[in-house]
């Protein structure tokens, strides 16, 4: 079937990796082992579970209030609260970078409230690359919080307080245990990007895995030892990757028609309006008001500098068509696979979607790796063409396709397709009348996220992009690194303005639901 | 003088031996048969698990079959070896939660079985159809716009749009509310006997089962326990089961004496043609016994339900055993108040002591 021979494509990076890994000479692991790894594995897993601790706290909190209470304004806060998730890492990597540095305004800032000898932290540290990572990513759990919560039955919580539960008390004790799976998935998801992460890491000089494995492959050209590196990643980023999709899987539903009551909001005093509302404030403000302040100010003074040059639109141009290609590549490839794994749950079939989402483990830097070594031994000729990138942001990008797919037909009951059936409509009739019209809006969705993630998209493009082809993300990249911040504000920019629509898109229509 | 035989209608549906499994050692449905008339209405009666949505399914030709066959129309549809696609076998369904495609209205809901004809016999059947389930005026309606009867008869128009030789109900009133229910299920009656529709309908109320069903199919753990009228099912089952499942019935011990049964209540005629053992268990209907006060016979009354226009009295006779007696609720029996116990039973039903009692 078309599903496993595009499944076995897509796997086979990752096969090859691991491969080289396995064969790799017992020098080079030790070698690894003594100098490298034990830092390796201890930065990424402070930094993923502080991230988780700030995204669950965050995250809980503010969907709590805003689903809760009628906060004012709150149809406004929703909408503001994801913003965020429109800024790529090292862009927000970078407006801190300034933000933090020594005698920066935000030192200057806080000096006012603790003293003139009081400094902030640097942000090339544990503190800095935790602050920015969870500023990211606190949305996705924010996102998976408020949909747990809106979707809550709110007869639950009756039930605890007609026993006798404090609000507080069954907070903790009903609420939160019932939107467990939701919100462990949406953790596991923070913890799945933070690991992954190339740009903020690499900006903010933070070693994690992914910022080695780039170093060895470009500073030291030793892929043998970014194959080790990478092997370690992956076994970190799949485990994490199994235990989002079994806590998704716990809160796997069908189109409901049954009867519950959904929690309505309820009034709150205006002191606590005015907590809530300071809190929203200062949250948005740090993740996106600030950098996106500044980034507007940079690009004014480009602009009114004249720094902006003709490249700029062979940039934009370039971004926009390997997003474009590798959006529709992502579906057209995710739809047989999507359909198997909905609808057909044989061993075969979850083995052949595994197979599929490998691209979650795979790490810009690694799935450029793993395509890079695989294009020189099989195809040669097509080594430092577009086609090399494009290969690699598909194996890198369908996961995400495919987790919107999968998810959009999941919710798609199946009497419906029974129902059409039993009236004379044939495989392809119910597909097309049915099937098609009921899931097109998450598939929709899913391109544009698709799109969106490809344009921020940096490690990968680096590492194989052909010489004199630029993206946006890049530019970024190479200006910021030097901190020419004006030079970079603009691309930022542009790529965030794209993004926003998109996101606040996604928001009113989450995988393609209502 | 030649008799005629009446004109029996043509058989729609058959099913001979069928055996349905998910797993090789645990069947869902095992080797169950029986045949459907034209016009009939065929209830498939149990409990949750017993195999008769499984069988449902297996006719709509949603689960394929191990064993046996089905036919249609006198055509094999499924069998060990083939298995004809939902889509080709002119079955209408219902299902529970209605299915209604939610993009669509309920218009292109009806018709969208109807690709057959052309676009102004469409259009006609749709409003027949639709005037039919008295819902004329809702043709541009959504299905999230509708209440659950609505959708309801929404479900049927589109089924009974393409004229399917039959028509299967998997549990169509369990969504609704209880007097909302009562209401559909006169309705549903009618408009199956008006359009002459062979109905199959699964359920696990027996009311129901009773108020609807021209035949009865008890299932239980995939086996056809019996296959008869309504009546024949209350009054005479096959089995304990049957017994059980279709309404309050009681047990008592009885001894064959002289083609009598012997029972501590009184005898009882012994059925013709009965070849089993002397000591059997006598099954009583509440309708069976009569009671009024009395002094000294030691059965006394030990619960009363009101139901309206009856009381149901839960009587201990002095064996132990309980019985129970319905009587119209003009007549009052107070509790612990002493009675005798008549009983008034037309026909007896027997059946084997239970191995380990």
């Amino acid at each position: 079937m078309v599903a496993f021979i595009l499944a076995g494509l897509i796997t086979l990076p990752l096969l090859y990796v691991i491969f080289s890994a396995i064969t790799a000479d017992t020098a080079v692991w030790q070698r690894l082992w003594t100098t490298r790894i034990p830092e390796l594995l201890f930065n990424t897993f402070s930094l993923a579970v502080s991230v988780a601790i700030i995204d669950l706290v965050l995250g809980v909190s503010l969907a709590w209030i805003l689903t809760r209470y009628r906060v004012v304004g709150s149809t406004f806060w929703d909408w503001l609260i994801i913003l965020p998730l429109a800024i790529p890492s090292y862009v927000l990597a970078y407006t801190y970078t300034y933000l933090l540095q020594r005698h920066g305004p935000l030192e200057q800032f806080w000096q006012m409230v603790a003293g003139s000898d009081a400094q902030t932290f640097s942000p090339f540290s544990f503190a800095g690359a935790t602050l920015v990572m969870s500023l990211n990513t606190f949305p996705f759990v924010y996102l998976l919080a408020r949909s747990a919560f809106k979707n809550f039955n709110i007869s639950f919580e009756e039930a605890a307080r007609a026993t006798g539960a404090s609000r507080l008390s069954t907070f903790f004790r009903v609420s939160l245990p019932m939107i467990r799976p939701s919100l462990i998935a949406g953790l596991f998801l923070a913890i799945l990007y933070v690991v992954s992460d190339f740009g903020a890491v690499s900006m903010l000089r933070y070693q994690t895995f992914t910022y080695a494995i780039y170093q060895q492959m470009t500073g030291r050209f030793d892929n043998t030892a970014a194959a080790c590196l990478s092997l370690l990643l992956v076994s970190l980023a799949f485990a994490f990757l199994i235990g989002e999709r079994w806590f998704r899987q716990r809160s796997r539903f069908y189109q409901t028609t049954g009867r519950y009551r959904k929690p309505i909001p309820q009034a709150c005093s205006s002191i606590q309006n005015l907590c809530f509302t300071r809190y929203l404030i200062v949250v948005i403000a740090t993740a996106f008001g600030l950098p996106v302040y500044l980034l507007i100010q940079w690009t004014l003074d480009a602009l009114t500098a004249g720094d902006l040059t003709t490249g700029f639109m062979g940039y934009l141009g370039n971004s926009l068509f390997l997003a474009g290609v590798t959006a529709t590549l992502a579906i057209v490839v995710g739809v047989p696979l999507a359909n198997l794994a909905c609808r057909k749950q044989t061993w075969a079939s979850l083995l052949c979607i595994q197979g599929a989402y490998t691209g979650y483990v795979l790490p810009g830097p690694v799935a450029a790796l793993a395509v890079l070594v695989l294009i020189t031994q099989l195809t040669p000729e097509l080594y430092g063409t577009v086609i090399v990138l494009l290969i690699a942001y598909l194996v890198h990008f369908l996961p995400v396709a495919l987790q919107g797919m999968e998810s959009t037909l999941q919710q798609l009951s199946p009497n419906l397709e029974e129902a059409a059936k039993s009236l004379g409509a044939g495989a392809f009739r119910t597909f097309s009348k049915i099937t098609m019209p009921l899931v097109r809006g998450g598939f929709v969705s899913a391109w544009i996220l698709v799109f969106v993630q490809c344009l921020k998209e940096l490690p990968a493009t680096l590492l194989l992009r052909p010489v004199g082809f630029d993206t946006l993300a890049i530019r970024i990249w190479l200006e910021a690194s030097e901190e020419l911040y004006q030079l970079a504000a603009p691309p930022a920019l542009l790529i965030i303005a794209i993004t926003i629509p998109v996101v606040l898109l996604l928001m009113k229509n989450p995988t393609g639901e209502e | 003088m030649t008799d005629t035989p009446p004109h029996e209608p043509p058989i729609v549906l058959e099913l001979n031996k069928v055996t349905c499994s998910y797993e090789a050692d645990r069947p869902a449905v095992q080797e169950i048969s029986f045949a459907a008339n034209k016009g009939d209405i065929i209830c498939l009666l149990g409990p949750s698990g017993c195999g008769k949505t499984t069988t449902l399914r297996a006719i709509a030709g949603f689960e394929s079959v191990a064993e046996g066959t089905v036919l249609l129309d006198g055509t094999a549809v499924a069998d060990g070896n083939h298995h004809v696609p939902p889509e080709k076998r002119r079955v209408g369904m219902v299902f529970q939660d209605y299915a209604l495609f939610p993009h669509l209205c309920v218009n292109d809901n009806v018709s969208f079985g109807l690709t057959q004809l052309s676009s102004d016999d469409r259009r006609r059947r749709v409003e027949e159809m639709l005037s039919l389930t008295g819902l004329s005026e809702l043709g541009q309606r959504y299905p999230h716009e509708l209440s659950g009867g609505q959708q309801q008869r929404v479900a049927l128009a589109r089924a009974l749009a393409p004229q399917p030789v039959l028509l299967l109900l998997d549990e169509p009133f369990s969504n609704l509310d209880p007097d909302m229910t009562y209401k559909m299920r006169g309705e549903l009656h009618q408009l199956l006997k008006k359009t002459q529709t062979t109905a199959i309908l699964v359920t696990h109320d027996h009311e129901e089962a009773f108020t609807m069903a021209d035949k009865v199919a008890v299932l239980h753990q995939g086996r056809l326990e019996q296959f008869a009228a309504p009546e024949t099912i209350y009054h005479l089952p096959a089995s304990r089961f049957v017994a059980e499942f279709v309404g309050q019935a009681d047990f008592i011990p009885g001894e064959i004496h002289n083609h009598v049964v012997v029972t501590e209540i009184g005898n009882l005629p012994l059925p013709k043609n009965y070849q089993g053992h002397k000591h059997v268990v006598v099954m009583i209907r509440p309708d069976d016994i009569e009671i009024c006060n009395s002094e000294s016979h030691g059965a006394y009354i030990e619960t009363r339900q009101f139901r309206g226009s009856e009381n149901l009295y839960g009587i201990r006779l002095p064996s132990g055993h309980i019985i129970h007696s319905s009587e119209s609720s003009t007549q009052f029996y107070a509790l612990n108040a002493q009675v005798a116990v008549n009983m008034v039973a037309t026909h007896t039903v027997l059946f084997e002591q239970p191995q380990n009692p």
